[in-house]
């Protein structure tokens, strides 16, 4: 890895938002592309994040600077992204479902698949089943992430993918679940692809249903 | 046995008739929906113990100082949304919440938000000396307070260390604050802990008995603490020492603390501090009460640890869950109930069967308040 890759990796894994920023321009600066600093500084400093995270090396709070820095350097990055037209790795719906305000846990997975490399489309809390399905239709989104934290609001994760069905597209995304109250047997009850326990395994997840 | 000895003794293995019938509450849109299903019109949460046949509502036994904030924020309708509106709490916080169901409220702003905010709207109002903190009453119930023969279990407020700076700031402010001005977080964990002993330490000089304490924290998710163990050992320990210290030279040895999601990262932090009582114990696909005895032996005191889905699931599973944890019951230094407040999705039937289940395995029929509904 070329020093200022390094540089910036440290950065992002130490949650140095400012240097993280002032890195990601030099490496530009010094040539190297934005695909390339994207890919080997940026996306694998967050999988070392979400690693740290699932051993317990890392809380929220470092998994929160680490995904600020980031975005600090992502920021940067995107207008070079969208100019060479480096794609995504894939484009993810994530909202909180009908009835749940609560959307620590989505913000959480949000910023994780950001960090590796996905496209996100945040439609918030509180969304219908009909919100999902418009956004599948407008933005051809391949994976929607459903967060519930209430028991009382899990069914409307069933009622979402009964409505996938209903329009037709439940072939054409792939459905993963996650929150406090869920279980993997509930989800694979309501017909989702996947579950995931926290922000960095619904990373594996998302790219796991894509592979 | 009265209550209150009856909950004693079951805190400290101690023998006892029975175990204590209770429960935490339940969820604001449970008891409507149960009225749709058989449940007397007149039951409120007030009443719903009596009703229920439980012994008392944990809820109602707090009794003491006020430890948070005096005065509190002026609590104002900020905009009305249609089914959500936006509000400002008496704690400060902006909240987004809806009117037609019961949901944990999203945080939408933030009065405290860096050190200067924290000093003109927070600290002053964490003045321990503050003559409001006492209850207009205290006096009055100061005698029964004394009592060491009362019937009724009275627990002191102990306040909050964590829990109550994440309502202040939100989840992520408070957790970027531990990185970004980690002298701002110290200050603000360290005035409240000031707070919550000053307190505490006045209503036990005034030779109140207190059985217990209670705190509240929340700093867990599910995936684990919403604190790194290094952090809250560096931060948050030495406080909860020297309040479970003070508490424990007066001889009040039962210390809960309230905190939802997966505890067992910090739940061993809580012990080795003198925070021996765990509540309400949310199951999620994490815990077990049985296994929290096994890992960390008769020091661990619980309260909850029912599962809530097991409650909306099939009657089989409702006993074969009470038979499950009825060794651990007749252990003692466990009084089981829903894992949290009982939600609707709970069918009122459901409920009934699980209370007469607690009943005859728990409660062992003697001695229990009759519950009118099995009249």
């Amino acid at each position: 890895m070329e020093p200022i890759l390094k540089e910036v990796y440290d950065s992002i894994l130490e949650g140095k938002q400012k240097i993280a920023a002032v890195k990601v321009q030099e490496a530009l600066d010094a040539g190297i592309s934005p695909a390339t600093i994207l890919d080997d500084a940026l996306v694998a400093a967050m999988a070392e994040v979400g690693r740290l995270f699932e051993e317990g090396e890392y809380y929220v709070p470092e998994m929160l600077i680490a995904a600020r820095a980031m975005q600090a350097g992502l920021l940067l990055l995107k207008p070079q992204l969208v100019k060479a037209n480096i794609k995504s790795v894939g484009k993810v719906i994530a909202g909180t479902v009908k009835g749940d305000l609560h959307d620590i846990g989505k913000n959480l997975v949000c910023m994780m698949l950001e960090g590796a490399a996905f496209e996100i489309v945040d439609l918030g809390t509180d969304v219908s089943p009909e919100k999902f399905v418009e956004a599948v239709k407008g933005t051809g989104a391949n994976v929607i992430a459903l967060s519930a934290l209430l028991t009382t609001t899990m069914p409307n994760m069933k009622a979402t993918i009964e409505a996938l069905k209903a329009a037709g597209l439940r072939d054409k995304v792939k459905v993963m679940v996650g929150g406090a109250p869920l279980t993997p047997q509930y989800a694979k009850e309501i017909g989702a692809d996947g579950y995931a326990a926290d922000a960095s395994r619904a990373v594996a997840l998302a790219k796991s249903l894509l592979s | 046995m009265n209550h209150r000895q009856r909950f004693l003794a079951t805190m400290h293995y101690q023998p006892r008739d029975r175990c204590p019938i209770l429960d935490f509450g339940f969820w604001d849109e449970t008891l409507p929906a149960w009225k749709q299903q058989g449940l007397p019109d007149w039951v409120t949460h007030e009443n719903a113990h009596t009703y229920f046949g439980m012994d008392y509502s944990l809820e109602h036994c707090g009794y003491s100082l006020h430890v948070g904030l005096r005065p509190g924020f002026e609590w104002k309708l900020i905009e009305d949304r249609g089914d959500t509106e936006v509000v400002q709490q008496e704690d400060g916080a902006r909240v987004l919440r809806s009117k037609v169901r019961e949901t944990i409220p999203r945080h939408v702003g933030h009065l405290l938000v860096d050190r200067p905010s924290w000093e003109q709207h927070y600290k002053p109002r964490l003045n321990p000396d503050d003559q409001a903190r006492f209850p207009a009453d205290w006096e009055q119930r100061l005698p029964w307070l004394r009592n060491p023969n009362r019937e009724e279990l009275v627990a002191i407020g102990g306040g909050s260390l964590y829990g109550w700076l994440r309502d202040w700031m939100g989840m992520e402010k408070v957790s970027t604050t531990v990185y970004d001005d980690p002298a701002l977080f110290e200050e603000m964990v360290t005035t409240l802990a000031d707070c919550s002993y000053a307190c505490i330490e006045k209503a036990l000089q005034s030779g109140a008995k207190y059985d217990a304490c209670s705190m509240w924290e929340d700093m867990a998710y599910n995936a684990g603490p919403l604190l790194s163990p290094k952090h809250f050992k560096k931060y948050l320990m030495p406080h909860y020492r020297r309040v479970a210290g003070l508490l424990h030279s007066y001889g009040v040895d039962i210390i809960w603390l309230d905190c939802d999601g997966n505890i067992d990262a910090l739940l061993p932090l809580w012990l080795e501090a003198g925070i021996n009582c765990m509540f309400p114990l949310e199951i999620g696909i994490w815990a077990d009460p049985l296994k929290y005895r096994r890992q960390y032996g008769k020091g661990l005191l619980m309260l909850g640890g029912f599962d809530k889905h097991i409650l909306a699931g099939p009657k089989e599973g409702i006993l074969r869950e009470v038979e499950r944890l009825t060794p651990l019951v007749e252990e003692g230094g466990f009084i089981p109930f829903c894992d949290h407040r009982v939600p609707p999705d709970v069918p009122f039937d459901h409920y009934l069967y699980y209370l007469s289940c607690a009943r005859k395995l728990w409660g062992k029929e003697t001695g229990l308040p009759a519950a009118q509904w099995s009249r």
